[in-house]
């Protein structure tokens, strides 16, 4: 028979009696004494903490921290902001005050680096940004600006805005730019922009734009400043890069295929045309090695004169403002 | 061991007198260090009737212990008396398990669970569970059956049960004073182990503790305890009887009894007499020694004679060697052990508290008290001991009372 079979009655003991202790039925000396187990349970935790409370001190008097390390210079109000940029930066120390915005009087240690830090790095303009305080007085920021490939147009408000794209697709404002080298930028055309906060979400799949642009730049500087619009349209469906020229032109790159030889082909390809005709001119470069060319004849006799005087004015694409929930494509 | 100092308290809450003791136990050895008393009230023949008075004069009395010891009690040892307290025997056998017919613990377990498991009426609370010897295949094992050979392995337990209302009654008392009952011990069993030898509870035998109220009694054999009983009769009676025979008041006559009291009669002279007072002043009257005597010789033995009524068959002096020892506050009745010896028929002496006790708690009042103490640091080892093996107080107390 083992034990775990065996079921016995179960037998109470004066052990299961309770024994509460209930003031009502305590004599003066059973409360004295309660009580004084009550001051002596208190006492204990008490000492206990206090105890505990010793030894951080201890600890932390005897243990070497920062705030403790006596400072070599007395940090007073910030006089010196020292703007470092990026090679090609335009950004200047005017831009850096009205950015950080700082009161008049704060000192050194006053500054909240992180804040200011996002501050600067709201602007599109700024890819990153590191601040460090020299004491005594002066605070020196680092920075590394996005280089602008294209630029927009955008309609929002009473007047349209003309914002700049960098070649990761951000978009900004533009600061300290030399207005030649913004009127130089080709439009862009042919995509969405989503408002997000107070600007707009980056531009995805502009690499290859960007790579086009700066590889036109490089190679063939005449033809890029001929280009008036570079659209997105068909970048991702056909991957191709339509690009307008200022003469009404149309010329279609590949972007699955290494832009020198598609620059190529345009530089032979507008030699050869520069002496034809024409009102518009369609360079489809996206073939391959074979290239079709549109040759539109003008719809007026030509008076004489200069090539140029008969070049339609650039149109400037116009873009709308979509809402972020229901991005829409407009072409230019 | 723990190495622990603990501070134990002693109390028993009697018809006439709270008594506390106190026993500094270090772990290995046990001084008593505190002693307090107080005249008892609100407590008849063992039982609180007077909740308020019986907690005022039990809590004076740990006061007072206290006082004299320098220390707070951390335990309370509290011993119980009463008549609702009753005991019976059960028994149980099992058959050895292992083909070998090795009894094993879990035979002994299983033996022990099965004679402690009969179901008490309602009301009733145990209050010990005492052990007697192992019998394997009829013989006696005195100590552990575990890995002897037999084929059916006996036991029986003698338990001591009481109402829950008395018991609780008594322990409300002690924590109205803040204070855990730690063990509840029978009154004479704690006087029993203080009293008597180990080798004379093997021989077997009687202890007879006259408290105020009650009569405590208990019977050893075989090293362990066989019956206890509680007669509500005591010295009070005794008190009562010469009050109403010498028409006294009560007080008076507990005067007389303590003076001129005894449990024999051995006063020949008639016209013998004795003041009541001895201070020859208004009121102070005499009384015939011969009548004192023989009220309280009529009354002493008729208690002792109710107690061998109620041991019944369990007593016979042929199983009682070590004949009767007397306790309490009314055995220092003179004569009492010769009524003993002849209502038994066995040699009868007074009890008297190991050598090593201080004079001043030899007194047969404090056995009771002493053995508690020595009780319970008893269970203290024991319980360190075989702490994990489930085996408690009872199983320590079982084994102090059986075996040591």
């Amino acid at each position: 028979m083992s034990t775990g079979a065996i079921r016995t009655p179960a037998v109470r003991s004066w052990r299961d009696i309770a024994q509460p202790v209930r003031p009502r039925a305590m004599s003066r000396g059973g409360r004295w004494r309660r009580l004084m187990v009550s001051v002596r349970t208190i006492g204990a935790v008490l000492g206990v903490a206090a105890l505990g409370a010793s030894a951080w001190y201890l600890l932390t008097s005897v243990s070497p921290k920062a705030g403790d390390v006596r400072p070599s210079a007395k940090a007073g109000a910030l006089r010196r902001l020292e703007l470092r940029t990026s090679a090609g930066g335009v950004l200047d120390e005017v831009w850096l005050r009205n950015t950080l915005a700082l009161p008049a009087g704060v000192t050194l240690m006053e500054l909240d680096l992180s804040r200011l830090r996002a501050r600067l790095l709201r602007d599109g303009q700024v890819d990153s940004a590191a601040l460090s305080r020299e004491f005594p007085d002066r605070l020196v920021v680092r920075i590394t600006e996005r280089s602008p490939v294209a630029r927009v147009r955008v309609e929002s408000g009473p007047a349209p805005r003309d914002l700049l794209v960098a070649a990761d697709g951000t978009i900004f404002q533009g600061a300290g730019y030399d207005s030649a080298m913004i009127e130089g930028l080709p439009w862009l055309a042919g995509v969405s922009l989503v408002v997000e906060g107070d600007g707009f979400r980056r531009i995805p799949g502009l690499t290859p734009v960007a790579q086009l642009l700066s590889d036109a730049q490089f190679a063939a500087l005449s033809l890029y400043r001929s280009w008036v619009s570079v659209s997105l349209a068909r970048l991702e469906s056909d991957r191709e890069i339509e690009v307008a020229t200022r003469n009404g032109s149309t010329v279609v790159f590949s972007a699955s295929r290494e832009y020198f030889g598609q620059l190529a082909k345009l530089d032979y390809l507008v030699d050869r045309l520069a002496n034809t005709p024409a009102a518009r001119v369609r360079i489809d470069l996206s073939y391959g090695r074979n290239v079709p060319v549109r040759i539109d004849a003008p719809d007026v006799a030509p008076a004489a004169g200069p090539r140029g005087a008969t070049r339609p004015p650039a149109a400037r694409p116009v873009f709308s403002i979509l809402p972020p929930a229901s991005p829409q494509r407009t072409s230019p | 061991m723990s190495s622990r100092t603990t501070f134990i308290g002693a109390v028993e809450i009697g018809t006439s007198k709270i008594t506390v003791l106190i026993g500094e136990h270090t772990g290995r050895e046990l001084a008593i260090i505190g002693r307090g008393e107080c005249p008892s009230r609100g407590v008849i023949k063992g039982a609180v009737v007077d909740y308020k008075a019986a907690s005022e004069c039990t809590h004076r009395a740990l006061e007072l212990a206290e006082r004299e010891a320098g220390e707070r009690i951390d335990t309370v040892f509290l011993a119980q008396t009463g008549s609702h307290l009753e005991g019976f025997y059960n028994e149980a056998s099992v058959n050895v398990k292992a083909s070998d017919n090795m009894v094993e613990a879990g035979d002994v377990r299983t033996v022990c669970e099965l004679a402690k498991a009969k179901e008490l009426p309602h009301g009733r609370m145990v209050v010990h569970h005492i052990r007697r010897p192992f019998r394997l295949d009829g013989r006696l094992v005195p100590g552990s059956p575990e890995n002897l050979v037999g084929q059916r392995l006996e036991v029986g337990y003698w338990t001591v049960h009481g109402l829950e209302q008395r018991l609780a009654d008594t322990i409300h008392v002690i924590r109205g004073f803040n204070l855990e009952v730690g063990e509840l011990v029978l009154s004479s069993l704690a006087a029993g182990h203080m009293v008597t030898t180990p080798e004379e509870r093997q021989n077997g035998v009687l202890v007879i503790d006259i408290g105020a109220g009650t009569t405590d009694y208990a019977l050893y054999r075989d090293g362990a305890a066989h019956t206890t009983g509680v007669v509500a009769v005591g010295g009070s009676h005794l008190t009562n009887d010469l009050s109403i025979g010498l028409r006294l008041k009560e007080a008076q006559a507990e005067k007389l009894k303590l003076r001129h009291g005894r449990a024999d009669v051995v006063t020949r002279e008639r016209m013998q007499k004795v003041w009541l007072d001895g201070t020859f002043a208004i009121g102070d009257r005499q009384f015939p020694q011969q009548a004192i005597e023989q009220i309280t010789a009529a009354r002493t033995q008729e208690i002792l004679e109710v107690v061998k009524a109620r041991l019944g068959n369990a007593f016979s002096p042929e199983t009682c060697a070590g004949g009767v020892v007397l306790t309490g506050g009314t055995a220092k009745l003179p004569g009492i052990a010769g009524v003993a010896a002849r209502v038994f028929g066995v040699p009868a002496h007074l009890g008297e508290a190991p050598t090593w006790i201080g004079e001043n708690l030899r007194d047969p009042g404090y056995h009771t008290a002493l053995g508690l103490l020595y009780c319970g640091v008893g269970h203290r080892s024991e319980r360190l001991a075989g702490r994990g093996q489930g085996s408690g107080f009872l199983s320590g107390l079982r084994k102090l009372f059986s075996n040591s």
